[in-house]
């Protein structure tokens, strides 16, 4: 079969939404969409791995192909973006419910999960890229779904404005990679020498892979990005979207490793995961928590990569998508529950939201690390490919996993000790949420608890036999040393102290803690120098301008003093004669006399 | 073979003196007699890529034949494309373009003869006809900005004739020393570029320079790109779409023309690069200080133009093909621009982008035909500037090596300010405009159509690109 096939489904949801007058059936298509996506992508699995090329087109001696490869990790991507789809297909149908944003969310979505799906299968740069900017295009539009809220479009242009910086990098690595070597196919890449011109694009390409999975400097905009709609949320910093960088840089490994560009990405990831852990540490915004966690996650897996531990980094690509979704999803619901209202301190929990409170507690047990829950896999991993290889970088993931362990639980414990008040709310409450909001996070946080026995009955299914690695008593029990050190100091400060933060708001610890300000504080910085520039060029053009304009009216002036030169009077006419005569005279008697 | 080139100059000639006789229809029969056109010269595309050949027969009809001057049209891949483009652009804008003042006679005559002079220029193998043609566009144009325009229209008509008469003047001596230092005394571009050659170097070194001064000034690329944002700010939409949609690639079309004709050009490759690349990064940066939404669009125009320019520099047939197809994308792209950019003048009454606001509530269509133009514009795949591009950049990266692919950059800061200006005006619908008209069922048929054109190029560019294989 062939592999494009698998988007097809979803393409065709996503068209038929176009059609007017489909609000109430757009939730359904979407849905069959992607049940039958999955189906398809399923069915591939039997594939063997391989490429298969289409041609595209073809002009002076360059041919463009789209291809695709159905290689073990091209699968477990696709897979992956195959399962959580329908699941935040459903969960959408309880969460939007004005029918007038029915069929644009559902064809935004729906494009959206059919990108990353040609992202997941793709083997060369074409294919890359076309999935890879309608990935970014299509997120923009979803940040910014909800345009008349007040940050909403602030969050979605400074997504798309990070993206593009990403995306021509891309362009430009792409070019390079073409040309070099001759053709657009990862493999040509992947089978030939390194050369310094390749060593430029793999660095052009390692940005694009930054901005796409919220790095540092490039991080901010997946905070911001939490003003779109929880089942976006969920979409993107789960299986889709951020997802993306890591990916690309994982199948390219080989060729960032003999570019000698590992160390970067491990300084990269090494910041990134600081800064997340940090921040997530003193956020106050429920789902911004969860974003910041994200990028630590991601910064985790660049950790991995940087110590060229692919299975490390793949195997925490492939739990985190779970937890995530899921923590996300219980977010969203009970933010729902809450009348929309997003800050921690604010929120309140209820006992009678058993299924949400309990998603959310596995989910925040996995991200902390505990055994048998599947984050600890991804966690233990990637710890023990750095105490191995870097003792300083084991140093750095144990303290990050504490911080981890501290903020998650934070993040559940700070709603938990405040009861539901009928009073406070009003209308909404734990009621309102409607069954298929409850039901993908139950499947997912059920797929948390799976995975792991999944990985211990046949770890094989990630990046082959060949790799498979087991972890020793004693990283599990660091892990969950740490994890559970964490969990208590949350316990002990959130619960039962009651205390609002870790360091008080306006102490140097605070601020070091919760540096996006300074991030997005030097963001600003950046953009008014550039409109500096603007402004100085823009000056320039308009005196180049102007100075066309003097120089037309000099012209003019001239023609105005030239025109009363001939005014008619024989008189004067005679005087230019005798004087024009006399310096001819003149000049003739010079040349004689020299 | 039926003259299909012939049928469509002649059904456009029609309906100029139809409109004269019948001033009430002037729109229908405008719309009319453009389709006709452009059915012509789709039928021609459609026939040559049928029988496999990149260029439709030639026809020849005797104009003046001692200093051997011959009507003879035909097309290649280069200006099939470009003809392609402009038929359909102009059909767009005689259906669609909202005419700001009363004139629908006036407007769709002058787009007609501004049709017939873009199909005429790009079909002409001669050179002298290629003059001609030019003028002719260039003096329809002038009108159509001099009597249809805003306000201050007069004024920024004379400067944009003022630039486009410098550049022809230049054009025509050009075409003279040419005419007059090939040996057989030809204005047949066949000819000459099988000849150049032959040209004494000092001599071509100045044509050339005559002839991209000329080009420039019509592409047009700093340092005589000054007319073209007055003219767009003055200029119906109807206006704005012809400019900076089809007169803009007549430069573009000379400019490939005098890089393939002189051999010379090659030492003048990375002084062109060097031209376009700073072109392209000044001009992104002038954008930033710009708040009229037609002025913003008009800038984009010249960084676009200015990336066509190092295509046709590279000087490669990968270069040449990816110019022509990125002046085929930028003139749908930025046809599509200028009408939602005009039609919000017209929902609105307002087109600075600190008093729009919340576009989108109002004007969906507008909104979001605005918004996918910018991200054709940034060049998204499957929209066909995104191959136009990639071409460019990897024919630049052959020639110039890395310096080739720096320009890219500048589209990061067009970008950046374009998704600004949607916001500011598009979105942010707290506080919108109240909008005094609406725009009607012609427009959203324009926007269809051109947004139909950028996806279908940009999904199956091989329709296009097979001609250059052939």
């Amino acid at each position: 079969m062939l592999s494009l096939f698998v988007i097809i489904p979803l393409i065709a949801a996503a068209l038929a939404c176009l059609i007017p007058r489909t609000e109430r059936v757009a939730k359904y298509l979407a849905l069959s969409g992607s049940i039958v996506s999955l189906l398809l992508a399923y069915l591939l699995l039997s594939n063997p791995p391989g490429t298969q090329s289409l041609q595209w087109f073809n002009v002076a001696g360059l041919s463009v192909t789209i291809t695709t490869a159905t290689a073990q990790a091209n699968l477990l991507l696709l897979m992956l973006v195959a399962i959580v789809t329908p699941l935040v297909f459903t969960y959408s149908m309880g969460y939007m419910e004005l029918p007038s944003e029915q069929r644009r969310f559902y064809f935004e979505m729906c494009v959206f999960a059919a990108s990353m799906m040609l992202f997941a299968i793709s083997a060369s740069f074409i294919t890359l890229f076309i999935a890879w900017e309608i990935l970014g295009i299509t997120s923009y539009l979803l940040i910014g779904f909800w345009h008349y809220k007040e940050r909403a479009p602030t969050a979605a242009r400074k997504a798309i404005t990070t993206i593009l910086i990403g995306d021509i990098f891309m362009l430009m690595g792409i070019v390079i990679i073409g040309v070099t070597h001759a053709g657009f196919d990862y493999s040509l890449l992947l089978s030939n020498p390194i050369t310094s011109s390749t060593q430029l694009a793999l660095v052009f390409i390692l940005i694009a892979a930054f901005t796409k999975s919220a790095q540092f400097p490039f991080h901010e905009w997946l905070s911001d990005a939490m003003e779109g709609p929880t089942p976006v949320s969920s979409f993107l910093h789960s299986s889709t979207m951020v997802k993306a960088g890591v990916f690309l840089v994982m199948v390219l490994l080989p060729v960032y490793s003999a570019a000698g560009l590992l160390p970067l990405i491990l300084v990269i990831g090494i910041i990134s995961a600081i800064l997340g852990a940090s921040n997530a540490l003193t956020e106050r915004h429920f789902k911004k928590i969860l974003a910041y966690s994200t990028i630590e996650d991601l910064g985790l897996m660049f950790i991995a990569l940087g110590l060229n531990a692919v299975f490390a980094a793949m195997i925490l690509f492939f739990v985190q998508t779970f937890y995530k979704a899921a923590l996300f999803m219980s977010a969203g619901s009970i933010i729902r529950a809450n009348n929309e209202e997003e800050d921690i301190y604010k929120l309140c929990c209820s006992r009678n939201s058993k299924p949400i409170l309990a998603t959310a507690l596995i989910g925040a047990l996995s991200i902390a690390g505990i055994f048998p829950l599947s984050g600890f896999l991804g966690k233990s991993f990637v710890e023990s490919s750095a105490m191995s290889s870097n003792i300083v970088v084991y140093a750095v993931l144990v303290l990050v996993g504490l911080a981890t362990s501290i903020y998650a639980f934070r993040w559940l414990f700070i709603p938990t000790r405040n009861v539901f008040d009928k009073k406070l709310t009003g209308k909404l409450g734990y009621g309102s949420v409607p069954k298929t909001m409850v039901i993908p996070g139950v499947v997912l946080a059920a797929l948390v608890v799976v995975a792991t026995f999944i990985y211990y009955a046949d770890p094989s299914y990630i990046g082959g036999a060949a790799q498979m690695q087991l972890l020793g008593a004693t990283e599990i029990a660091i892990t969950n040393i740490v994890a559970i050190a964490g969990i208590a100091v949350a316990f002990y400060i959130y619960k039962l102290g009651h205390r609002m933060h870790l360091a008080s708001t306006n102490s140097m610890a605070f601020a070091a803690l919760h540096n996006s300000t300074i991030v997005n504080g030097a963001y600003l910085i950046f953009a008014a120098g550039i409109a500096k520039i603007g402004a100085l060029a823009g000056n320039l053009d308009f005196a180049f301008d102007r100075s066309i304009y003097v120089m037309s009216q000099l012209f003019i002036k001239s023609g105005y003093y030239m025109r009363r030169m001939v005014d008619g009077q024989t008189n004067s006419y005679a005087l230019a004669f005798v004087l024009g005569f006399a310096l001819m005279l003149l000049l003739i008697a010079f040349n004689l006399i020299t | 073979m039926i003259p299909l080139i012939g049928i469509s100059l002649v059904s456009l000639v029609l309906g100029m003196i139809l409109i004269a006789f019948s001033r009430e229809n002037a729109k229908l029969i405008g719309v009319v007699f453009s389709g006709i056109a452009m059915l012509a010269i789709i039928s021609a595309l459609a026939m040559s890529l049928l029988s496999g050949t990149a260029t439709f027969t030639e026809q020849y009809y005797a104009y003046i034949t001692t200093p051997n001057i011959v009507l003879s049209l035909g097309f290649n891949a280069i200006t099939f494309t470009l003809a392609l483009m402009a038929v359909i652009v102009a059909f767009v804008t005689q259906l669609s373009g909202n005419t700001e003042r009363e004139g629908y006679a006036t407007s769709s005559a002058l787009i007609l003869l501004f049709e017939l002079a873009a199909i005429g220029l790009f079909a002409s193998t001669n050179l002298f006809v290629f003059f001609i043609f030019w003028d002719v566009g260039v003096v329809a144009l002038f009108f159509m900005l001099y009597l249809l325009g805003s306000a201050n229209r007069r004024r920024a008509a004379m400067k944009f004739l003022m630039y486009e008469i410098l550049a022809s003047l230049l054009l025509l001596f050009a075409i003279m020393l040419i005419y007059f230092y090939t040996p057989l005394r030809s204005f047949d571009i066949g000819y000459i570029t099988a000849n150049a050659f032959l040209i004494p170097h000092s001599t071509e070194i100045l044509i050339f320079t005559l002839l991209f001064i000329a080009f420039l000034i019509n592409m047009p690329v700093f340092p005589v790109h000054l007319w073209l944002p007055d003219a767009h700010t003055e200029a119906s939409t109807q206006g704005s779409m012809l400019l900076s949609g089809i007169l803009t690639k007549f430069g573009g079309y000379g400019m490939i023309l005098a890089f393939t004709m002189l051999p010379v050009s090659g030492s003048f490759a990375v002084f062109t690069l060097l031209l376009g690349a700073f072109s392209a990064f000044y001009l992104a940066f002038v954008l930033f200080t710009q708040t009229d939404i037609k002025r913003i669009v008009a800038y984009t125009t010249i960084i676009e133009m200015s990336i066509v320019l190092i295509g046709i520099a590279s000087l490669s047939p990968l270069g040449i093909a990816g110019a022509t197809f990125a002046m085929l994308a930028h003139g749908f792209t930025i046809s599509l621009l200028f009408l939602a950019a005009g039609s919000t003048g017209h929902i609105f009454g307002e087109r600075d982008i600190r008093l729009l606001h919340g576009v989108v509530r109002n004007a969906h269509s507008t909104a979001y035909s605005f918004l996918t133009g910018v991200f054709a514009t940034t060049g998204m795949p499957l929209t066909a500037a995104f191959i136009g591009d990639l071409l460019i950049f990897v024919s630049a990266y052959r020639s110039f090596s890395t310096a080739g692919i720096i320009p890219l950059a500048a589209l990061i800061i067009m970008g950046a300010y374009l998704y600004y200006v949607i916001n500011k005006s598009l979105l942010s619908t707290k506080e919108s405009t109240k909008s005094i008209d609406y725009i009607g069922a012609t427009q959203k048929i324009g926007y269809a159509v051109l947004l139909f054109c950028i996806f279908l190029f940009g999904i199956a560019p091989f329709i296009i690109l097979k001609l250059f294989n052939l």
